[in-house]
């Protein structure tokens, strides 16, 4: 029978972690222990004692607290040496240190960006004191069997909550309502923001002048510092009056009592005039003041120490309130968002008043400098650890010197932190002078600068940057390179460098990543230029619209331009498309069915010429201005009436409607949003607010002029506000064009970084083959023999990580357009692949074809003279 | 001085390894313990002890030969030094002394 032995983990464990200069009596009294107890208990009682003896046996004093059997050394003062000797090396080895260098500096300066970006982001409106208290009342709604979540409340909600709970401080509300604004002679289109006069106690602006209880005084409005400066300029707006003259036609006096201060650059909601809200119910509700109307957004403050809990018991009795007002629009549940969630989650807000852009763009900057501080990593290591080569025997004369294990490894993490530091230092100067102005530049909404929301968290940023990058790409080398034997290093039988398995996978993983980065950037780069050269299922050229106030402006304005030759054909319109039309809700067979609608005069079609599909365009005779309706594609569809949807009919706004003509999808805001239903219906002519005509393309700037003419003797008094067709989706434009440029910076640093890779290694690689070269020259090779073994074995590596990265790339990037974009390519075109393939190829082979062209170079008697 | 003072597991293991001389190790003084006293140390806990007092220079080690038991490892043999057996020499005298100036009256109270 074989002897029974103790467990062999249990004993391997404890030669990990004891003090070898206890070990031999410890583990001799355990075994004998242990030979005992397998005579008198059995096998098994002495293998669970012997455990346990291994575990009692782990405290202080037997643990080894060092790695070395040998007495400790001052090693302070060997540090003086390294930073001399690494500065040194950084000197002789110029060319690959500054790649070095110069490639993790992009890397971190990109991440550095990215952190003030994402910094920002998460930490927008927390300068407002009372921040922590505050909620807004948002709610939810199903349409289409989707959960929508809504900013605006019912009017009544937020005096309702503040009289039933002593647990809220105040509420406040916010309404928005165009208006015209008229300071001496000027007179500007303005988003008028009402809210109750606690609003400014709640929310510290930082203000110039007056102060927070201003707006109880209804007469009294609130100014930001752009606007002060845009209606007085150098004189003093304190005390001066505003005219402002509402859409329904009704003149406020307003005096200015307060004006902010500049925003943070954090402020979610920033607003530019800020009126009492009674001024709003004298606009609209002498009568109907009640749970129906749903104002743009309630905030409460909760008293402090006081949780947002002790409210949310009262909601059902509150949406009941609403349920029986506004039978139409059924609020099924309120949801309580902390103010520093707001704009986080305001893009999934409807109806937002607060900025705070889709998380889909911070995910991606985070993932893409995830990858380059990785990509710049593996560059370095694999650099460290070939560049090593060259020091083989400094490492082999420490050790023989006495130098111990340890030693090396602290020389060359040191030496690396050292690089890493330039590289910070580097960095930190790019993101500073390049990358933060020129991202501020991209996308100038962002006010992006070098800062962050507490200075310790980008002192922390920084501290973990150099570490971490310090510590990942400098640990490896440093361990690998001191693990070699002094003995085999003068014996010249280290194998090291040209056959390093490590420096290959590595170089693998840098392009695998590139790979990916650049693909996923060309996949959206397409995604962009295919959104860019998009059909707008109507044609713009040639449409051109002015703003009307009211019925009489129309019918003014059309007198002075129907004379007008160049006008082609016009009509009129309640919403303008590209300007945004209105979200409405169509019951029809118990389903709530999202529509948007436009009220249009009869040549609205051929003004925009959109498309028929199927029966006729509106006229304006009465039967189709009462009950026909022209719907769009996405409208049949939804409701099922794909067969033969003419002369269909459905009831909207108690009237029963009859379908005369189906339209082409069109796009009426832009393409990031998914086409709705849409209903064209007959205009009720007092509700006219666009005049649309079209023209010869080449006239419409002439036509603007003449139109502009007109106005002026029209409507002196109110601004003339045009729109030609053809820039309703300039904001789009600009921000597609902006996607597409951050895309192909991201794509050039990734092949810059991948390059530097590739060179760095390939220069060394053949640096140390010089003499095989040689020989292979003496014998004959022609050119073409050595290129292609030179560059053999790295296709190689960059074709599998092709292989692999492509896909990956293409999948992520995929999936971060679907959440994006709903108008989206479903089929997915080869032009990103070749495109990258051909980036590859072209930047590899001349950063390799440099380095080869030295070998082919090359003069064997040079080399090969030596031995 | 608290390093002069003896606790009573370090007596008690002094002591044991006065009585085992030259075969005082680990396992054995564990042994003896529990022969003696009843008290069953695990094996950590007599080889804290020792080292300790090793520090105290109350004991002094040398490593034994090696055997074929153990799996081949050496013990390590401990033995009183001079102040060793000074201090335990002390220890006893005091406790003899307060011993007897028990008075009789107390023994014969318990009878």
């Amino acid at each position: 029978m074989k002897h029974p032995s103790p467990p062999y983990w249990a004993d391997r464990f404890l030669r990990w972690y004891c003090n070898p200069k206890f070990l031999e009596e410890i583990e001799g009294d355990i075994y004998e222990l242990f030979d005992r107890r397998v005579e008198q208990k059995g096998q098994r009682t002495a293998k669970m004692k012997f455990i346990w003896d291994v575990i009692r046996f782990f405290r202080w004093s037997n643990i080894k607290k060092s790695n070395s059997k040998y007495v400790k050394m001052n090693r302070t003062l060997l540090f003086k040496n390294y930073i001399k000797l690494g500065l040194r090396n950084i000197k002789k080895n110029f060319v690959t240190s500054s790649i070095n260098i110069f490639g993790l500096a992009i890397a971190i300066g990109f991440a550095i960006t990215t952190f003030i970006f994402v910094d920002m982001q998460l930490n927008m409106d927390r300068f407002h004191s009372k921040g922590d208290r505050i909620y807004q009342i948002t709610n939810f709604m199903e349409q289409e069997g989707e959960d929508h979540r809504w900013g605006d409340s019912p009017l009544l909600l937020g005096p309702k909550i503040a009289s039933d709970h002593p647990s809220v401080e105040s509420f406040a509300r916010i309404e928005f309502a165009s208006a015209s604004v008229k300071a001496g002679a000027d007179v500007f289109d303005e988003l008028i923001t009402f809210v109750d006069p606690t609003f400014m106690e709640m929310f510290d602006f930082p203000m110039i002048y007056g102060n927070q209880q201003i707006l109880y005084d209804k007469n009294k409005m609130v100014l930001s510092k752009e606007m002060a400066i845009k209606y007085f300029s150098d004189e003093d707006p304190i005390g001066q009056e505003l005219s402002i003259k509402f859409l329904n036609g009704t003149i406020k006096r307003l005096t200015v009592g307060a004006v902010l201060d500049e925003f943070p650059y954090n402020a979610g909601l920033r607003d530019d005039l800020y009126v009492p809200i009674d001024n709003f119910f004298d606009l609209q509700f002498q009568e109907n003041y009640d749970w129906s109307y749903l104002t743009d957004a309630t905030f409460v403050l909760m008293k402090e120490g006081e949780s947002i809990e002790s409210v949310s018991g009262s909601f059902p009795e509150y949406m009941q309130l609403q349920h029986a007002s506004n039978p139409e629009w059924n609020i099924q549940r309120f949801d309580p968002l902390p103010l520093y969630q707001l704009s986080l989650n305001g893009w999934q807000i409807v109806g937002s008043v607060s900025g705070g852009g889709h998380p889909a763009g911070r995910i991606a900057l985070m993932l893409i400098s995830a990858f380059l501080l990785g990509m710049a990593c593996f560059n370095f290591m694999n650099i460290s650890v070939v560049s090593a080569t060259k020091r083989l025997k400094e490492i082999a004369l420490r050790k023989v010197m006495g130098g111990v294990k340890k030693q090396i490894v602290n020389q060359f993490l040191v030496e690396n932190t050292l690089q890493c530091m330039f590289a910070l230092v580097f960095g930190t100067i790019l993101a500073y002078f390049l990358l933060i102005p020129g991202f501020d530049f991209l996308v100038p909404q962002m006010e992006l600068e070098m800062r962050s929301s507490e200075p310790q968290s980008m002192i922390i940023f920084f501290v973990t940057l150099l570490l971490g990058v310090g510590l990942i790409s400098g640990a490896y080398p440093a361990f690998y390179i001191s693990r070699f034997e002094p003995i085999a290093i003068f014996r010249g039988s280290q194998k090291f460098g040209a056959k390093n398995l490590f420096s290959k996978i590595m170089l693998g993983l840098q392009f695998f990543l590139a790979v990916i980065t650049i693909v996923g950037s060309f996949v959206i780069a397409d995604q962009s230029m295919y959104l860019s050269e998009k059909d707008w299922g109507y044609d713009p050229a040639g449409a051109f619209s002015v703003y009307v106030a009211d019925e009489a402006q129309y019918e003014q304005m059309r007198n002075e331009l129907i004379a007008n030759p160049m006008v082609e054909t016009y009509a009129a319109s309640n919403y303008l498309i590209g300007r945004g039309v209105p979200l409405r809700s169509l019951e029809y067979d118990n389903r709530q069915i999202p529509v948007r609608l436009i009220g249009v005069s009869e040549d609205y079609f051929e003004t925009f010429q959109l498309r028929l599909k199927d029966g006729r365009f509106l006229t304006d005779q009465a039967l189709d201005q009462q009950s026909g309706v022209v719907v769009n594609e996405m409208f049949v569809k939804e409701m099922g009436w794909e067969d033969d949807p003419i002369n269909k009919t459905f009831v909207y706004d108690s009237l029963r409607r009859t379908i005369v003509g189906v339209v082409r999808d069109f796009h009426y805001y832009d393409f990031f949003s998914d086409i709705d239903p849409v209903i064209i219906h007959g205009l009720d002519k007092t509700k006219v607010r666009y005049i649309s005509m079209r023209t010869d393309p080449k006239n419409v700037f002439e036509l603007e002029q003449s139109a502009k003419t007109a106005w002026a003797t029209v409507a002196p008094n109110d601004p003339f506000d045009r729109v030609f067709q053809e820039d309703a989706f300039d904001d789009f434009y600009r921000e597609n064009s902006t996607n597409i440029t951050i895309m192909m910076i991201i794509t050039a640093i990734a092949i810059i970084l991948a390059c530097l890779g590739l060179y760095g290694l390939l220069s060394f690689n053949i640096q140390g083959k010089l003499k095989e070269f040689s020989v292979r020259k003496v014998l004959g090779a022609t050119p073409k023999t050595l290129a292609r073994v030179a560059g053999k074995q790295y296709s190689i590596i960059i074709l599998i990580s092709f292989i692999l990265g492509a896909p990956l790339g293409v999948m992520l990037m995929q999936q971060l357009i679907d959440s994006v974009f709903s108008d989206n390519q479903k089929a997915l075109s080869a032009t990103p692949f070749i495109i990258s393939i051909t980036l590859i190829l072209v930047t590899m082979t001349i950063t390799v074809a440099g380095q080869v062209k030295k070998a082919i170079k090359i003069n064997p008697a040079e080399v090969l003279r030596n031995e | 001085m608290k390093g002069t003072n003896l606790g009573e597991l370090e007596e008690l293991i002094m002591l044991t390894v006065g009585s085992l001389f030259d075969k005082a190790y680990g396992v054995a003084v564990m042994d003896e313990l529990l022969e003696k006293t009843g008290r069953d140390l695990n094996i950590s806990a007599v080889h804290a002890v020792l080292r300790r007092l090793e520090e105290k220079e109350l004991l002094s080690s040398r490593m034994g030969g090696s055997t074929n038991e153990r799996g081949g490892r050496r013990k390590r043999l401990f033995t009183l030094t001079k102040a060793g057996k000074q201090i335990l020499d002390q220890t006893i005298a005091v406790r003899t002394s307060l011993y007897n100036s028990i008075p009789d009256l107390t023994f014969n109270f318990s009878i």
